[in-house]
């Protein structure tokens, strides 16, 4: 009945029922899902719309889902339903340079936006890792951050307007504009649990007509946490602020040769952009600090190629690392950014009492960490250490006064861990939005939550 | 009063189904409808700074402590929070997120609500709930703080809000113009491609007792320069070249006296010089801002009232400010009234001389989501006790 009564709606070709089709819908980059019922491929808002009718009439969830690049679990089917792929919605539906805004549909690539601008002098700021295959529609699920927003801030601070699909299939807009609640800001980062976004004004920048780009190597990781503290508190604001720690520097050189230096125990990648008298003094300052909190090397990318042989480095470190180890734990938590050299310290101490090798690649001026667990998963034991090291991150940071996600979102793989962060007056709070939105949890349903919470009646 | 007083004060409220009107600095109270029948809930003495780390950029303050006091604490430090808030002194920042207030700067430093990064509020019922945190990146759950900005109060009543401050910029210069006949058209465009970007520019025709500058036979601009000394001269240079090539022969340069200039741009729109004006808001594209601004003047000419008009070059909003004379005033501004919305739907009333608000459409078009947000104001406040009336969220005035 399901898979007859979207093909009437879709046509055959935009809906996908065979076991290899299902099985490709079932995981994202975290965690193996349930296989869907049906995955649907609309090609336009009225599409969705009436996929959302359809598998509401049947009792089935729906799953809205990007490139599938999520890191966790917030594309994974968790209780069958119809996962809709949004391949097809992927134009760039009007660019308004005058007024330096571009509306797309929610399958546009991240990347293939900034590409579409850059002869207009324009970008899209938002760029995580994974901007080379996410999607802006998935971008705006998980309020998708990356090395830029530093300065430039996440996703939620450059989408100015949405049009939404809600869980009864009808379409509604949300304006930054608008008078009242913020339902944009609340839309953005809620991952696809109160609505389906079918397209999105977002904001462009004009691309600085300076970039500087400088790697910084010191002895310490200590020692580079604290030039982060101190860039930052010193009013210098650069567009970038990573740091690599050794285990990583030594990944990327051996796969990319990206000129770190191998001896390091820590490198900054730092990037800052705007007129060129901006870029000189930031240069001139940022190395005053560096070279006071103990930095052996300062070193700035001389062309374009060396900046970008810079930034490949940093991008692929993921990958760089899933050459030295058959598998790896990305965890993502943020602290603030004076409480780095604690949260490195934190980490350090999990995986060298439980025997994983950890790496260290993040943004450390938001205070975004990003230590990757390098294991084997057909070693139980060291599966059970990387939980366990996980589990014990996570606490840290709240202790520290942080989140347990900084960007890459709840899913499913931390939904237990929000009750470490929010007490239950506070997730219910939450749990009242969701009820509003959809009472029903048709939408991306087992997200999000930790078991047991609810919108709580009010006092009596 | 503390948190958990307010929190008390509530949850009686909410077990008596009395309503409670908060009470801010009143800044943006023309913006709103008057709360009627409620009990006051003051909430400017909560103005304690809670935690200011300044080499995190964070800072969390309560609510009631203004717009001046969190400024000049951040000064202190050489960083700030563009809250960009009229009448600073008594604007409190509970006040500029209830009211969903953004400034001219937010092309390029973003709205209050995009540096706000987390919260502590009561709900209706003295419930005390956090969203949120001190961290500037953060996606674990809903964004509940950035929800509940616009709320005119009636969702939950913001007890604390935390920000990520910015780096505070080494120089400041204002850029003051009079435009000859014909010149604004080109100057505007000029000034939206600008390089450095300005912090803020404005097209201004009027406003000749708030805003500094003399008037030309195009009106006057004003523009922000906020940068790092290294720029500051050589984008002087830049600037005065890209003026004097859309036909603006002279600019004034005010630098001692620059913050003072820009607070006095800030605080104009909030400004009436008697009971017998009016000021309304439109946003609007930067590419349709000057057509519409003067549609809107041309509709105020016909009633044969005096108006100033401020045109927000950056972002496209639209300031117009309408005066008349007693006692024609209320019959002449009720048909303004609707001969703006007709032209600008979105028009909505900043402040107003006597009850206009109350008496006008004040909030123009309403959002098209509005079904969403009355059914968020019901979960949230099912006896209706916070801001009765005080907007559209709960159907008292539709």
């Amino acid at each position: 009945m399901l898979i007859e009564r979207l093909t009437d709606a879709l046509g055959a070709d935009a809906v996908k029922t065979s076991p290899e089709d299902l099985a490709c819908y079932s995981f994202d980059a975290y965690s193996q899902g349930v296989l869907p019922s049906a995955v649907v491929l609309p090609s336009s808002a009225a599409q969705v719309s009436a996929v959302v009718k359809i598998a509401r009439d049947l009792g089935e969830p729906l799953i809205a889902r990007g490139s599938g690049t999520g890191l966790c679990g917030g594309a994974a089917p968790e209780r069958a339903g119809v996962v809709l792929s949004f391949a097809r919605m992927n134009q760039l539906i009007e660019l308004d340079i005058e007024n330096r805004r571009a509306r797309v549909a929610p399958g546009l690539i991240n990347l293939h936006l900034s590409e579409r601008i850059a002869s207009s002098g324009f970008f899209y700021a938002p760029d995580p890792a994974s901007q080379r295959a996410s999607t802006i529609g998935g971008n705006i699920g998980t309020n998708a951050g990356g090395p830029h927003c530093l300065a430039y801030g996440t996703t939620v601070n450059h989408v100015l307007a949405l049009e939404i699909v809600d869980d009864r299939g009808e379409c509604f807009t949300t304006s930054v504009e608008d008078l009242g609640y913020d339902l944009t800001a609340l839309l953005v980062g809620s991952e696809g649990t109160l609505g389906i976004v079918t397209s999105a004004w977002v904001r462009l920048l004009r691309i600085p007509p300076a970039t500087g780009v400088w790697l910084a190597a010191f002895p310490s990781i200590e020692s580079a946490s604290e030039a982060v503290s101190a860039i930052v508190g010193a009013g210098i604001l650069p567009t970038a602020l990573e740091m690599m720690d050794a285990t990583i520097v030594r990944a990327v050189e051996s796969a990319y040769a990206a000129g770190y230096p191998e001896d390091a125990a820590a490198v900054l990648l730092i990037e800052s952009s705007g007129e060129p008298e901006e870029v000189a003094s930031a240069d001139a300052a940022i190395a005053k600090i560096v070279r006071a909190h103990g930095a052996t090397k300062w070193e700035a990318a001389k062309s374009a190629e060396q900046r970008d042989a810079l930034w490949r480095g940093r991008k692929g470190a993921a990958g760089a690392v899933g050459r030295i180890a058959p598998n790896y734990y990305t965890q993502d938590v943020c602290v603030p950014r004076t409480r780095l050299p604690e949260m490195l310290a934190a980490v350090d101490d999990a995986a060298r009492k439980h025997q994983v090798v950890v790496g260290n690649v993040f943004h450390a001026g938001d205070g975004n960490l990003h230590p990757l667990l390098l294991y084997d998963k057909r070693d139980a034991r060291q599966v059970a250490a990387v939980i366990e090291i996980g589990n014990l991150v996570l606490a840290r940071a709240v202790e520290l006064g942080g989140t347990i996600s900084g960007e890459h979102g709840v899913g499913i793989e931390k939904r237990a861990g929000m009750s470490m962060v929010y007490r239950t007056e506070d997730l219910a709070a939450m749990a009242c939005v969701r009820d509003v939105f959809d009472p029903q949890a048709f939408l991306n349903p087992e997200k999000i939550f930790p078991s047991g919470i609810s919108c709580r009646e009010m006092r009596t | 009063m503390n948190d958990a007083e307010i929190s008390e004060t509530l949850a009686a409220a909410h077990a008596r189904h009395r309503p409670v009107a908060l009470r801010g600095g009143g800044v943006f109270s023309g913006m709103h409808r008057r709360v009627v029948g409620a009990d006051e809930l003051d909430l400017r003495a909560r103005r304690t700074i809670l935690e200011y780390e300044p080499r995190d950029l964070t800072i969390a303050v309560e609510c009631g402590a203004t717009a001046a006091q969190v400024e000049q604490t951040l000064r202190e430090r050489r960083q700030f929070l563009p809250l960009d808030a009229p009448n600073p002194l008594l604007a409190s920042v509970g006040g500029v997120l209830a009211a969903g207030w953004s400034g001219p700067r937010r092309h390029r430093y973003g709205r209050p609500r995009d540096l706000l990064i987390g919260s502590a509020f009561a709900l209706a019922d003295g419930t005390l709930a956090r969203a949120g945190g001190m961290v500037v990146k953060n996606v674990a759950g809903y964004d509940l703080s950035r929800l509940f900005v616009g709320s005119f109060g009636t969702l939950a009543l913001l007890l604390r809000a935390n920000f990520k401050a910015l780096p505070f910029p080494e120089c400041t210069r204002v850029f003051l113009a009079t435009l000859p006949a014909g010149t604004r058209e080109r100057a505007f465009a000029q000034v939206r491609n600008l390089r450095p970007e300005p912090a803020a520019a404005w097209w201004v025709a009027g406003f000749t007792h708030e805003i500094d500058g003399d008037e030309g036979d195009d009106g006057r601009i004003a523009i922000l320069l906020e940068c790092e000394g290294a720029l500051l001269e050589r984008a002087t240079l830049d600037w005065r070249a890209a003026l004097g090539r859309a036909g603006i022969p002279e600019t004034r340069l005010l630098d001692a006296g620059a913050h003072a200039a820009f607070a006095r741009l800030l605080d104009a729109p909030m400004h009436l010089p008697d009971a017998h004006a009016l000021t309304y808001r439109s946003p609007s594209l930067p590419s349709r801002a000057l057509d519409l601004a003067d549609g809107m003047a041309d509709l105020v000419d016909r009633f044969e009232m005096r108006r100033d008009v401020l045109v927000d070059v950056m972002n496209g909003d639209i300031t117009i400010r309408a005066a008349g004379e007693a006692p024609s005033f209320p019959r002449m501004v009720g048909m303004l009234d609707d001969a703006l919305h007709d032209l600008a739907p979105h028009a909505r009333i900043l402040s107003g001389g006597g009850d206009a608000h109350d008496r006008l459409d004040c909030f123009g078009l309403l959002p098209n989501a509005l079904a969403r947000m009355r059914a968020l104001k019901e979960r949230f406040d099912p006896r209706g006790i916070l801001n009765p009336g005080v907007a559209f969220f709960d159907g008292l005035h539709t």
